[in-house]
């Protein structure tokens, strides 16, 4: 049971971190909380669907292309709205990411129906690790966002735009009076948010399937592991991601029962599982009440 | 035609209760409610279960504002202290974990099939074709008693203090005022407006379904807020009127253009999002901006 659990935890946390480095690095670059991140996720899971089942391409060459796309949306919707804000206190851009979302969810629901859809229908081959159970797609789901954070990393760490966005992260206007082009800059973190972002859709779309809803359903996961790893830290971003899946898959394995022995009652007490998703919005809420600032030190907002 | 303008007469004063709610917590506190439809569903379940419990259908209204006040505190009591993205990230998450409550309890709630039969107010005392006409005058009498409330509200010393509040936190709390307590008192106002918005709904169309409750309420009352004019309580109603009539204007276009219904509800929930971003880049005040004393 436990290394079932474990098994899923990596899985779904690797889907979930890649979209909270790109959440977390927003916040802590234009200081607002980004609502539209799970539509850009989304829309860039069903652009790789798009590849795949209308041109007909490897699913994971699919997958990279549908990265591309998802960092273009982003990038477009910095251009058309996101730069029109930069003075703008960090509310006006966290309600403009609202109606943008709602946007994105809309064109999702009028071109690809409210109906689920997945990549393939072919039956895949399953391995065993003692009890647990893994497929093949989910181990190289595994694989994928491991090597995408490790990119991440290298770019935050060896090169010039990392550099330029840890030194933005941390002091905008000192970054500025340094020379740092910062509009081009934000440009590129808004791509490189959007690309994983889509590819983390794709990721989590390939476990599961595609629906309108999904956008919805991943962001306030993924704010719950932001928030915990503190705001705006990218490292504890991804360790959030983890923990949070963890409690999503424990939750639920876990026999409540022992809860209701002080009250004279035997016997065991399963979470429903209509209550799987409503996991994480106890999570981010009691982490959000009991420790604000998260497990790692992160950014302020305004 | 006399009957839909009279169903949609009665949503628009119920929308513009909720817009007003709204306008205090966002529009006059800067309190960035993104969950305001959970606190339409407690009104609207507490009120249908009360009255389909045999409590009175005007005192289950009532109760039902007084639970929904009740649960706007209580909300807000471990939150206060949050910044304002939290806030926004913590009660939109409220509101879906109250839609999943409802989904899943179908003893209480009947889940997704939903809750039919709720009895309306004065079923017996008016004549059956005047009923939907004395619905709407009693909405309309209580949209104009929550703004005549909320204006006095508003202009009181309390509202100069949510307003300071608004601009400058640290600011007021330099004057000496519980900035917390106040954002409490201005939430608990807001759900207990939310609340009876939610009751008349359920009395309205007598049946509820966990599906009428989706984060889309919010979004409207929103876009309402955002384009009528944050911080103007006329602007907000004013707001409220537009977006549902666009909204339900949309029901006809089907009438016209050969759409299938999806893709009818695709454009209007395109229509919500692209009203909320626009108007917050090119019109950030709304229609009708918040007249701002200056002394």
């Amino acid at each position: 049971m436990l290394e079932q659990i474990l098994i899923n935890t990596l899985i779904r946390g690797s889907e979930i971190a890649s979209l909270a480095i790109g959440v977390t690095m927003l916040f802590s670059l234009l200081r607002f909380a980004n609502f539209m991140h799970g539509e850009l996720a989304a829309l860039g899971a069903y652009f790789t669907y798009v590849f795949v089942a209308v041109f007909g391409l490897n699913v994971w060459v699919a997958a990279v292309l549908g990265a591309g796309l998802g960092g273009l949306v982003a990038l477009g919707g910095d251009r058309v709205v996101f730069s029109r804000l930069r003075t703008s206190p960090g509310v006006v851009l966290l309600i403009a990411s609202l109606g943008l979302s709602i946007l994105y969810r809309a064109i999702i629901q009028g071109v690809w129906g409210v109906e689920g859809l997945t990549y393939s229908d072919e039956v895949e081959p399953i391995y065993f690790i003692g009890d647990a159970v893994i497929t093949q797609t989910q181990i190289i789901i595994c694989c994928v966002s491991f090597t995408a954070m490790a990119f991440f990393y290298a770019l935050l760490n060896h090169t010039q735009l990392g550099r330029a966005m840890r030194a933005m992260s941390d002091n905008m206007d000192l970054a500025k009076a340094r020379g740092i082009a910062v509009e081009k800059t934000i440009r590129w973190i808004w791509f490189i948010v959007g690309a994983y972002a889509a590819l983390g859709g794709t990721l989590i779309a390939m476990d599961t399937q595609l629906t309108p809803e999904m956008g919805l359903h991943i962001i306030l996961i993924v704010f719950a592991a932001t928030i915990l790893g503190g705001i705006g830290n990218v490292y504890g971003a991804v360790i959030g991601s983890f923990i949070i899946a963890f409690m999503e898959n424990a939750v639920l394995t876990i026999d409540w029962g022992f809860l209701l022995v002080p009250f004279g009652m035997d016997g065991s007490l399963f979470l429903p599982s209509g209550y799987k998703f409503a996991v994480s919005f106890v999570a981010l809420i009691v982490i959000l009440i009991i420790m604000p600032k998260g497990i790692m030190r992160g950014s302020e907002g305004d | 035609m006399i009957e839909l303008a009279l169903f949609l007469g009665t949503i628009i004063c119920i929308y513009a209760i909720m817009a007003l709610a709204l306008n205090l917590q966002y529009g006059f506190s800067g309190l960035l409610n993104f969950g305001l439809v959970a606190f339409f569903a407690i009104g609207a379940y507490g009120s249908a279960l009360l009255s389909l419990n045999g409590v009175p259908i005007l005192v289950a209204i009532v109760l039902a504002v007084l639970i929904s006040t009740l649960a706007g505190a209580l909300i807000a009591i471990p939150t206060m202290k949050l910044s304002v993205h939290y806030w926004a990230i913590v009660t939109i998450s409220i509101a879906e974990l109250v839609r999943v409550v409802i989904q899943n309890e179908e003893w209480a709630t009947g889940g997704t099939f939903g809750l039919g039969d709720i009895p309306q107010p004065l079923i017996g005392t008016v004549p059956p074709e005047w009923y939907p006409t004395s619905f709407f005058a009693l909405t309309l009498v209580l949209l104009l008693v929550c703004f005549a409330i909320c204006r006095s509200l508003v202009a009181s010393p309390y509202g100069r203090v949510i307003k300071a509040i608004r601009e400058d936190e640290d600011y007021a709390a330099s004057l000496g005022k519980d900035v917390p307590a106040f954002k409490l008192r201005t939430m608990a106002l807001g759900a207990g407006l939310t609340g009876l918005a939610g009751a008349l709904y359920a009395h309205f169309t007598t049946y509820l379904n966990p599906a009428a409750f989706e984060p889309i309420v919010t979004f409207i009352i929103w876009a309402a807020v955002i384009m009528g004019g944050k911080g103007n309580l006329k602007g907000g109603i004013l707001g409220a009127v537009v977006i549902v009539l666009l909204y339900n204007s949309t029901r006809f276009v089907g009438d016209y253009v050969d759409l299938s219904a999806q893709t009818i509800a695709s454009i209007r929930l395109a229509l919500i999002g692209f009203l909320i971003t626009a108007i917050v880049v090119i019109r950030p005040n709304g229609i009708m901006p918040e007249r701002k004393k200056v002394f």
